[in-house]
């Protein structure tokens, strides 16, 4: 398998996780010959590790960090509704179930203040043309009595939902390979570099040898693995580890068909089809570090007892029924966010050729980028839809490059 | 499966409840060995009812995952290879029907 020749191949995508695979199914299907390059095996990151949230409205993220983020998070919103049509028709797509639960979202509230934040939440969604309600007390405990009594109100979106992240990269992957696409796991990226002519060339490494790729194009879709990457080349993209996790209760009776968000606490929780409830919300788990202090991102994060505790006692809070539940399993994952919080979705411009797709909310929102980077990809100029995501707004970071 | 007898010294045995029967273990050893010295490998059913057993006895597989309360606490499921015994303890290997 690995020789010493030189392969050549329309596109080059680093990461086995969502956005790769998903990427390589779109552009097999239109007719670029493709390759994957994952270092361990499939889905293996933040992808398969995440809470499988299909959450829709503006999150806690942005509206914690005052006017100008909630702003930024609002733009995020035309991109969601897109986001709502792929996931409606994903099974379809790729001819299987991904346990994709679309029955609906609620964003409590406990406080009087909160619940004004809602509202102002609510009004920047509707005028943005995303249909989602407040619900009083009383509608919120009619809509889901198994939350707790003493929540104030929720904002209510019908789309919301969520599907099973342990599946879903394999379906696209598996397609992709129907397709014609390469995808090969256990080899690394370990050299890249900008010939004279314009193209790239890449060296993959596995146990097995080398493999030396020419291509025109390169994805880096890596997740808080891209800005390593782009160094290869010099160039810099701000997106910076979070090291969040997730937990797992035993199965019980159907109790919760919804996604469950919190606007004032970090809080995500549905029940999946086996009956178990997940529940995350972006606590942080701890990144390993090397010896000299600096974060070890080769390396898993590990559990922070103090923020389990603290996520688990939110959820216990606005779902009482939750203490009798025993916690099986909590792990960790590795997102990233960009230096604006939004995804970094495009054309490096510094580097014609090169593009990079991550930072954050990437389950929700990968297959739908997925979707718009293969456009922006084979006609060479990207749709009107990813015009904030471009990597253009980080321009000035390149601008002392040097390339080829 | 059974305890290594010879030149082996261990503390002197406390009772535990498994399943309703009082077992006789020692301090120090886990809630899968007190399982697999009661002559049972049986420590939960799947949904279909078929019989899982402890695998990796290392807290990875939550194969050995039980049902454990102590005195009058709630039924918690835990992993019985990472549960050492104590006087008082209760495991059941089916889901209890009420509390203890």
């Amino acid at each position: 398998m690995m020789t010493g020749e030189t392969s050549n191949f329309d596109i080059l995508i680093v990461g086995g996780g969502l956005v790769g695979c998903a990427s390589a199914w779109h552009l097999a299907r239109l007719g670029l010959k493709v390759l994957v390059a994952e270092r361990g095996h499939l889905n293996a990151g933040a992808s398969g590790q995440n809470a499988g949230s299909l959450h829709f409205q503006i999150e806690r993220r942005f509206l914690e960090q005052g006017e100008k983020a909630a702003a930024d998070g609002a733009r995020i919103v035309t991109l969601n509704r897109l986001a709502i049509e792929e996931w409606r028709g994903i099974e379809d797509m790729l001819s299987r179930p991904l346990d994709v639960a679309m029955h609906g979202g609620l964003m409590v509230a406990e406080t009087e203040e909160q619940m004004a934040l809602l509202a102002f939440k609510v009004a920047r969604e509707n005028e943005l043309g995303l249909s989602t309600q407040v619900l009083d007390r009383a509608q919120l405990r009619e809509r889901a009595p198994s939350l707790s009594p003493h929540l104030a109100g929720a904002a209510w979106l019908a789309e919301e939902g969520h599907a099973n992240p342990r599946i879903l990269v394999d379906a696209f992957a598996e397609g992709a390979g129907e397709q014609g696409a390469q995808i090969r796991t256990g080899i690394a990226l370990t050299a890249l570099s900008m010939a004279r002519d314009g193209t790239y060339r890449a060296v993959l490494s596995g146990p097995d040898g080398e493999m030396r790729v020419r291509t025109p194009r390169v994805l880096l879709a890596s997740g808080h693995w891209v800005p390593r990457l782009a160094g290869m080349l010099g160039l810099n993209v701000p997106l910076y580890a979070a090291p969040l996790m997730m937990s797992v209760t035993d199965r019980t009776e159907p109790v919760l068909p919804y996604l469950i968000q919190h606007v004032g606490a970090r809080l995500s929780m549905k029940q999946t089809e086996d009956g178990n409830l997940l529940i995350g919300g972006g606590w942080p788990s701890r990144l390993a570090r090397r010896a000299d202090g600096t974060p070890d991102l080769d390396r898993p994060a590990t559990v922070e007892m103090k923020n389990l505790r603290a996520n688990l006692a939110v959820a216990a809070r606005v779902m009482p029924g939750l203490a009798q539940r025993s916690l099986l399993r909590t792990w960790t994952g590795t997102t990233c966010i960009s230096a604006d919080q939004l995804p970094i979705v495009g054309e490096i411009p510094a580097a014609p050729g090169l593009f990079v797709a991550a930072g954050g909310s990437l389950f929700t929102l990968g297959p739908v980028l997925a979707r718009l980077l293969a456009r922006t990809i084979v006609e060479g100029s990207p749709p009107e839809e990813l015009s904030m995501f471009l990597p253009r707004r980080f321009a000035h970071l390149d601008a002392f490059a040097v390339l080829p | 499966m059974r305890r290594i007898e010879q030149g082996v010294t261990r503390p002197e045995p406390i009772a535990v409840e498994i399943d309703g029967a009082s077992v006789m273990v020692h301090p120090g050893e886990t809630v899968a060995v007190a399982l697999l010295a009661s002559a049972s490998r049986r420590f939960r059913d799947d949904r279909s009812g078929a019989a899982r057993g402890m695998f990796c006895n290392m807290g990875t597989c939550s194969e050995c995952t039980v049902w454990a309360a102590l005195g009058t606490s709630p039924w918690r499921r835990l992993r019985g290879c990472l549960m050492p015994v104590e006087p008082g303890l209760r495991i059941s290997t089916r889901e209890p029907e009420a509390m203890p």
